[in-house]
């Protein structure tokens, strides 16, 4: 079955639109579902034009295609557990909020939180993903727990904050404090980014460009050997007590 | 007349021993206060009447009208926001809490631009805080970390810190130490024992490299980290290490600089390390004189600090979303209600230009730049001046503010209330 929702032009287009209905387990049961844009709850087709071909009795046979200004469109595949969401433009924050399965595909950019808390399930993002993707939430102790999310642009700030397991891939630079407070999983930005890997206590980081303002408190390990790429090693953040690993092309300090 | 034991409406110290002298109905001298204590009880120019944008000039309304106009502005928007709080007592901030709760809007209040990231860390880490009295009276070491309280909070070093007696220290002035954390070398970096200039964005990294030499691992740090010498980190660990009682107070220096939150969670976990040797405690320098109770209002009433949404008809709180300055520059509110603050004076650009294009409503005793912005603004009473409330000090104790005079304002809660019986009203409650 294949949902397809085009967003209808808003009198007050800035308004987010928070849509968790968006879960292709859903629209197994039809499209009467609701989102709410500020105080007001608003029906379905009141924001998209619906059309849906095909049918299913199993989510995984369920993909949704999301196009127009979907930018601000917020929690769409939060506690996804399986089928496909495909997002033709960008998207607001929160999409993939606790997803377990399935996938997302996001053709355009990624606001913030893309894949927050994410548990299983794929994340691709053809374009840049703001702050916090593949994070945690405030205060919590553990972000993202399983799964894959990668982005074809580049990350903002607090890339994969507090990541215990799962895969993050950034083929561009990421922002500052990638893999801020990690305790499990593996990151791997292709490009720069700044103070990777702060106050981390386990994982993995690699960075395959220039680590900026590279913190003091890594034990320098060795050269290692990674995919065709000299990395040199490190463990850390001492500060931490942490037994992390850092795998870096080239690093700064702020000194 | 002379009003003994007033409390200061200026800053988080809540200084209670001040004398105000009253002639007239107006505030003719001040005691014991500091500078920007004093002007503000001795400020004048206060607005007269409500105020109504009528095209390019202001009209005199009468209150009920006012409130009338910011009560049907609240009801009829889909995400109003209603920010500010700080300037203001607990009493008003509960109202405003109903308020949005009933409109389901988002609250806010000024820590999303000072301490916030402050509060973030604590959620992550905790807090080991202890009040200004204990250590007015037992810290031996104190250390200021991107605050320069001699013009930020005049009085913060003369009552707890620099120049204070101590109960159990013998002679406090010799006995507590002060070191300083700063970029550049401040007034009170001046009268610190020592002085740590740390390169702009360093705070982090000074903060982990203490961190890890404080557990005995220098042989890894750097000889210099973000400008400061390895010996010099070597020499604040030992200090520190070495103190009886330490207590590090910071300010936006560290909560608004590169890594925000971070650098507050870094610094308590410092602290945490530091507690192993003996004892050490940290705190927040506030600065609106009330912007910790309206967190304890909030937190409280909520169950969250801050930047509140209640769109949902539920509490959610995500800072960096729900916060004030966000919800303007990505224009996601269409309506809004500042009480005791002045976000035009503080915000981004592109924040105001949405102001600009949504209506407001402000409730100030005061013309300020946020005035320009307002559809209507509300002259009130001032808490601690002509209106009495509890505040909360920058420790988290509450303290009754004093009314020093009378007059015919209105206090803010008064307003308010007015306002949220009105919304209760068309809400059929």
């Amino acid at each position: 079955m294949k949902v397809t929702l085009v967003m209808k032009p808003a009198t007050k287009s800035f308004i987010p639109i928070e849509a968790e209905s968006i879960v292709p387990k859903n629209f197994l049961a039809g499209t009467d579902l609701s989102v709410w844009r500020g105080n007001r709850e608003l029906r379905l087709d009141e924001v998209f034009s619906i059309s849906v071909e095909g049918d299913a009795d199993r989510v995984e046979d369920v993909e949704v295609v999301l196009s127009g200004d979907t930018s601000r469109l917020k929690r769409v595949g939060e506690y996804m557990d399986g089928g496909k969401i495909t997002i033709l433009g960008g998207i607001g924050m929160h999409c993939g909020n606790f997803m377990s399965d399935g996938t997302i595909e996001v053709h355009g950019n990624a606001d913030g939180w893309l894949g927050r808390e994410m548990a299983g399930g794929t994340i691709i993002c053809r374009g840049d993903a703001a702050d916090y993707c593949a994070s945690g939430y405030r205060g919590g102790r553990k972000g993202m727990t399983g799964g894959t999310v990668e982005v074809f642009g580049r990350a903002g700030d607090f890339l994969a904050e507090s990541i215990a397991a799962g895969t993050v891939i950034v083929h561009g630079d990421a922002g500052d404090m990638a893999g801020a407070e990690m305790h499990g999983g593996t990151l791997v930005v292709h490009g720069n980014c700044s103070r990777p890997a702060a106050n981390m206590k386990s994982g993995s980081c690699y960075v395959f460009g220039t680590a900026q303002g590279m913190l003091p408190t890594f034990r320098k390990v060795g050269t290692i050997q990674h995919e065709g790429r000299t990395l040199i090693q490190f463990t850390g953040d001492i500060a931490n007590r942490g037994k992390g690993n850092l795998f870096v092309k080239d690093y700064k300090y702020l000194d | 007349m002379i009003v003994k034991d007033a409390v200061c409406p200026f800053c988080g110290c809540l200084c209670d021993d001040i004398e105000v002298e009253v002639e007239g109905g107006r505030v003719v001298a001040v005691t014991n206060a500091c500078e920007l204590g004093t002007t503000k009880f001795m400020g004048e120019k206060r607005m007269k009447n409500p105020i109504l944008r009528d095209g390019n000039q202001w009209k005199e309304i009468t209150c009920d009208e006012a409130v009338r106009y910011a009560a049907d502005m609240l009801l009829d928007a889909e995400r109003p926001l209603l920010y500010g709080w700080s300037g203001t007592h607990g009493e008003a901030q509960c109202v405003g809490v109903h308020m949005a709760e009933l409109v389901r809007g988002v609250i806010d209040n000024t820590s999303s631009v000072c301490h916030g990231p402050s509060i973030l860390a604590i959620q992550e880490v905790g807090h080991p805080g202890c009040t200004l009295g204990v250590v007015k009276n037992r810290a031996d070491l104190v250390i200021y970390w991107g605050s320069n309280p001699i013009d930020a909070h005049p009085r913060h070093l003369s009552r707890y810190t620099r120049y204070a007696e101590g109960f159990f220290l013998e002679n406090a002035f010799r006995d507590r130490k002060v070191i300083v954390v700063d970029v550049r070398r401040t007034e009170t970096a001046e009268i610190a024992d020592e002085f740590v200039q740390i390169k702009p964005g360093g705070d982090y990294a000074v903060l982990s490299a203490l961190r890890a030499i404080v557990q005995g691992k220098t042989e890894t740090i750097p000889r210099t980290v973000a400008g400061v010498t390895r010996e010099q980190l070597v020499r604040v660990a030992n200090l520190c290490k070495s103190a009886k009682f330490g207590a590090v107070y910071f300010g936006l220096g560290l909560t608004m600089t590169r890594g925000k939150y971070k650098n507050i969670r870094n610094a308590i976990e410092l602290v945490s390390e530091l507690s192993r040797h003996t004892k050490f405690t940290i705190s927040a320098m506030r600065g609106h004189y009330n912007v910790y109770g309206s967190n304890e209002v909030n937190t409280w009433m909520t169950g969250y600090p801050f930047g509140i949404d209640f769109s949902r008809g539920i509490a959610f709180y995500n800072p960096g979303e729900t916060t004030a300055v966000d919800i303007l520059a990505r224009k996601e509110c269409d309506a809004a209600l500042i009480v005791g603050s002045d976000p035009a004076a503080h915000f981004p650009r592109r924040c105001l230009e949405h102001l600009s294009e949504i209506p407001v409503v402000q409730l100030d005793p005061y013309p300020n730049a946020t005035t320009a912005f307002c559809n209507v603004q509300i002259p009130v009473a001032v808490t601690g001046i002509d209106a009495e409330g509890t505040a909360y000090r920058m420790d988290g104790v509450p303290i009754r503010t004093r009314k020093v005079l009378s007059s015919d304002y209105l206090s803010d809660r008064e307003v308010l209330l007015q306002m949220y019986t009105l919304m209760q009203e068309a809400k059929g409650q």
